[in-house]
């Protein structure tokens, strides 16, 4: 069994850890620290991400950076209509061995990487779509009967242009489901945009340098997971969920979750709450889970999994401002 | 190496007991505070009381009463420990700390996360002082509590209670008022024989009726009252106006007379078998009726040669014309009421004149208003000014014609209206009977009380005296 030592130092490393990976990282994306932080937690908890933003600030770099960083495999798959499940998962192919004989060989797709980046993921028909999201979630592709696991650690970095929605298909709600985050690049400020034109106009910088590996990401974890969490705690992210399904008897008054909301969070928006607020905790050296971390959470977790009606489409209602309202309405001690 | 987190689970155990502690005081000064509020509420119903003093415990008898159920429905439970806790990690800054120690050293988790948990917590509250870190904070139940308790006192001390207990029931409207003038009106009529003030009383008493029943405004009985007014005006103004029985004729002495007309029909009007007077021994009884006897002696006819037959008709003749004079006056005191009613709506003075008009007695207060007098109260000697003590309040109750036993000398009749006030005397028989005894004999030597009708009342008194031995 551990000791009182060895789980502090436990603690540190997570929170040194954590703090160069950002730092590296910085080196090349200006800004998004909120974001960067996000995807980090994501990795650490097993999760995939969906990142929504214009082209142009930086998706693919992060998740390129990020790879670099772990010292992970990295695939970029640039999703089209005319993208065909194999060409992502990979086929049979009929290849000689060296003594000349026929033999079918599985030729593995962009897919076998421990960094995926579907960029423009809903370019795709849903076919393509439907064999990335599988993949996600079994972690390994089944070929002709035969099942290929996937790296571990596996993550999918999936990306969606808000703007350009002709020809698109949007992704069924079940799929969008499976994402553990959703993020928002928002764009960069005055200041950032000056320091992107010096980074990018000037000398390259030097290469990133590896912080973790793929051993070492799974060791973090196996300590998120570990975190310990009160129960008040936990039933205020239970209550924050049970909020978000607009319940009127849950609610004291009409929430804007009332009023917009079609069909709330699922489950696996709870799961994904609560890991998320260990591994904030974790990484802030903290040895428990606080109401805090469950609130900065909330959003990136919870935002793809509401299904808004017409009215909040028509009122140009958002779910973080949902998501907002909730958290103004629910206590934190029931 | 595990650690038992005793010292944090004490610590925190010490700051859940004083929490609970505060929560305590809290529901037993709200308790308090209800019991006060509610005791000076109910003040007005301390006449109730069997003891008076039992008054001063009504706040305690109700905080008894009240302190279970409040202790009941404020009790403290898991989730108020668990506020509590939240609450220390929100003013510590310990981001969930605690809570999340008492709860892992509740479930018993002695994991190495646990452990390190424990130990942030216990280095971070070791200094905890749970009085000062959370005082006690009076809300509004301690507030209002002790002012609550000081004002109590005070209006028991003061006895604000008993005055409220004896406050006069709220002020009547016109029409209610009418009806209760009526009501008298009639009674006063049917004791007294008085026709038509008795159909004048019953008019009255429906056109307060129609009016209540229609709920209709004073303006408008006002108006309706008018037209009765101008009725007894008209009714006034056409009754035969008796020069005998004129207004010289007080109407206490007109009672007096009607009353002697009585006795003298019933010595007339003798049983059978029984020996009639003759005329003279009639005429020597009717001495002993003073009233009547002065009316006899305006008769020319009157004398020795009158038989028994014609005294008859002459008494008769002299009831009528009695009965006309009290029914004139009556119908007067009703036009009084009237045009006060008419005039000042439903003031006080209102109020107060309409039941002096219902009495009838407000023309001779010397012969009929013994209970408006205060000399007339036992243990007030007459003369002496006594503002500060004030009346018996009487209710207008059923008029009732005390006869005294005719025998030597002349009788008169006083009327008594009312009932007196509910209650223990406070005065000594004795002393009571003393001090009417007093009274009476300077109401002898005085004027007022006829000559023939002074040795009666001295015998009355000397009569008291002995039924006392």
């Amino acid at each position: 069994m551990e000791s009182l030592a060895d789980i502090e130092q436990r603690i540190d490393s997570a929170r040194r850890t954590y703090a160069e990976v950002k730092s590296e990282i910085a080196r090349v994306i200006v800004g998004h620290e909120e974001l960067i932080e996000q995807v980090f937690v994501a990795l650490v908890c097993g999760g995939h991400c969906l990142l929504e933003g214009v082209p142009g600030l930086g998706k693919t770099l992060m998740v390129r950076s990020l790879g670099e960083i772990l010292s992970l495999s990295f695939s970029r798959i640039q999703f089209t209509p005319d993208l065909m499940p194999a060409d992502i998962t990979g086929t049979n192919m009929l290849t000689d061995d060296p003594s000349g004989r026929k033999l079918i060989e599985f030729q593995r797709g962009p897919v076998f990487a421990h960094v995926v980046l579907a960029d423009e993921i809903n370019r795709a028909t849903p076919k393509t779509q439907s064999a990335l999201l599988e993949a996600m979630q079994e972690q390994g592709v089944t070929v002709g009967g035969k099942l290929h696991r996937l790296e571990n650690p596996f993550m999918v970095l999936a990306t969606q242009n808000p703007i350009e929605m002709e020809g698109t298909y949007p992704l069924p709600e079940a799929q969008v489901d499976r994402f553990f985050f959703k993020l928002i690049l928002q764009y960069p400020s005055h200041a950032e945009l000056t320091r992107i034109a010096d980074l990018t106009t000037a000398a390259p910088p030097a290469p990133l340098r590896e912080i973790l590996d793929a051993d070492g990401i799974l060791q973090l974890r196996q300590w998120v997971r570990e975190v310990p969490i009160a129960d008040v705690v936990k039933d205020y992210a239970v209550r924050l969920i049970l909020s978000s399904h607009a319940r009127p008897e849950q609610n004291g008054g009409e929430s804007l979750a009332q009023r917009y909301v079609m069909y709330g969070s699922s489950p696996r928006g709870l799961q994904s709450v609560i890991l998320a607020a260990k591994a904030r905790a974790l990484f802030a050296g903290r040895p428990n889970v606080s109401f805090d971390d469950i609130r900065v959470m909330l959003l990136p977790s919870l935002r793809h999994r509401l299904i808004l009606n017409l009215e909040a489409d028509a009122d140009g209602v958002s779910t973080d401002k949902i998501l907002n309202d909730l958290i103004t309405r629910v206590a934190e001690v029931a | 190496m595990t650690v038992e987190p005793t010292g944090l689970q004490s610590k925190l155990a010490d700051f859940l007991r004083w929490e609970k502690q505060k929560r305590w005081q809290e529901s037993l000064l709200l308790a308090a505070g209800i019991a006060l509020a509610a005791a000076l509420l109910l003040s007005p119903l301390h006449g109730l009381l069997p003891w008076i003093v039992l008054r001063w415990l009504v706040p305690v008898i109700l905080m008894l009463g009240l302190a279970p159920g409040f202790l009941y429905y404020r009790r403290w439970c898991a989730a108020d420990a668990t506020r509590a806790l939240v609450e220390i990690d929100r003013k510590l800054n310990l981001d969930e700390r605690a809570v999340t120690a008492w709860e892992l050293a509740g479930r018993g988790d002695r994991s190495a996360a646990a452990q390190l948990v424990f130990h942030q917590s216990e280095a971070h509250l070791r200094g905890l002082e749970p009085r000062r870190l959370f005082p006690r904070q009076w809300g509004w139940p301690a507030y209002s509590a002790a002012p609550l308790l000081l004002f109590w006192c005070a209006f028991l001390w003061f006895d604000f209670d008993k005055s409220l207990s004896q406050q006069r029931p709220p002020a009547q409207s016109l029409a209610q008022q009418l009806r209760e003038f009526a009501r008298d009106f009639q009674e006063k009529a049917k004791t007294e024989g008085l026709r038509q003030s008795m159909q004048v009383g019953q008019e009255l008493e429906k056109l307060a009726q129609k009016n209540l029943a229609a709920k209709a405004s004073d303006e408008q009985l006002k108006t309706d009252l008018a037209g009765v007014k101008q009725k007894l005006d008209a009714a006034g103004q056409s009754a035969p106006q008796n020069q005998s029985m004129a207004g010289a004729e007080s109407e206490q002495s007109l009672k007096d007379l009607k009353a002697e007309l009585e006795a003298a029909r019933d010595m007339l009007n003798l049983p059978d078998g029984a020996k009639s007077p003759s005329a003279q021994q009639w005429l020597e009884r009717l001495a002993a009726l003073p009233q009547l006897r002065k009316q006899l002696d305006r008769e020319p006819q009157s004398g020795q040669g009158m038989g028994q037959q014609e005294l008859q008709s002459l008494l008769d003749r002299l009831d009528q014309q009695v009965s006309g004079a009290l029914d004139r006056r009556a119908l007067i005191d009703a036009q009084q009421f009237l045009e006060q009613m008419m005039k000042q709506g439903q003031g006080k003075e209102d109020k107060d004149a309409a039941q002096i008009a219902g009495r009838g007695e407000q023309d001779e207060p010397g012969d009929g208003m013994r209970e408006k007098n205060h000399s007339n109260l036992p243990g007030k000697e007459p003369g002496t000014s006594d503002s500060s003590r004030s009346l018996p309040q009487f209710r207008a109750e059923t008029r009732t014609q005390v006869k005294g036993q005719l025998g030597e000398g002349e009788s008169s009749s006083l009327v008594f209206k009312g009932k007196p006030a509910p209650g223990k005397s406070e005065l000594a028989p004795q002393g009571v009977v003393a001090n009417y005894r007093r009274q009476a004999e300077q109401e002898l030597n005085s004027e007022k009380v006829p000559a023939a009708l002074k040795e009666t009342v001295r015998k009355y008194f000397l009569s008291l005296e002995e039924s006392k031995k």
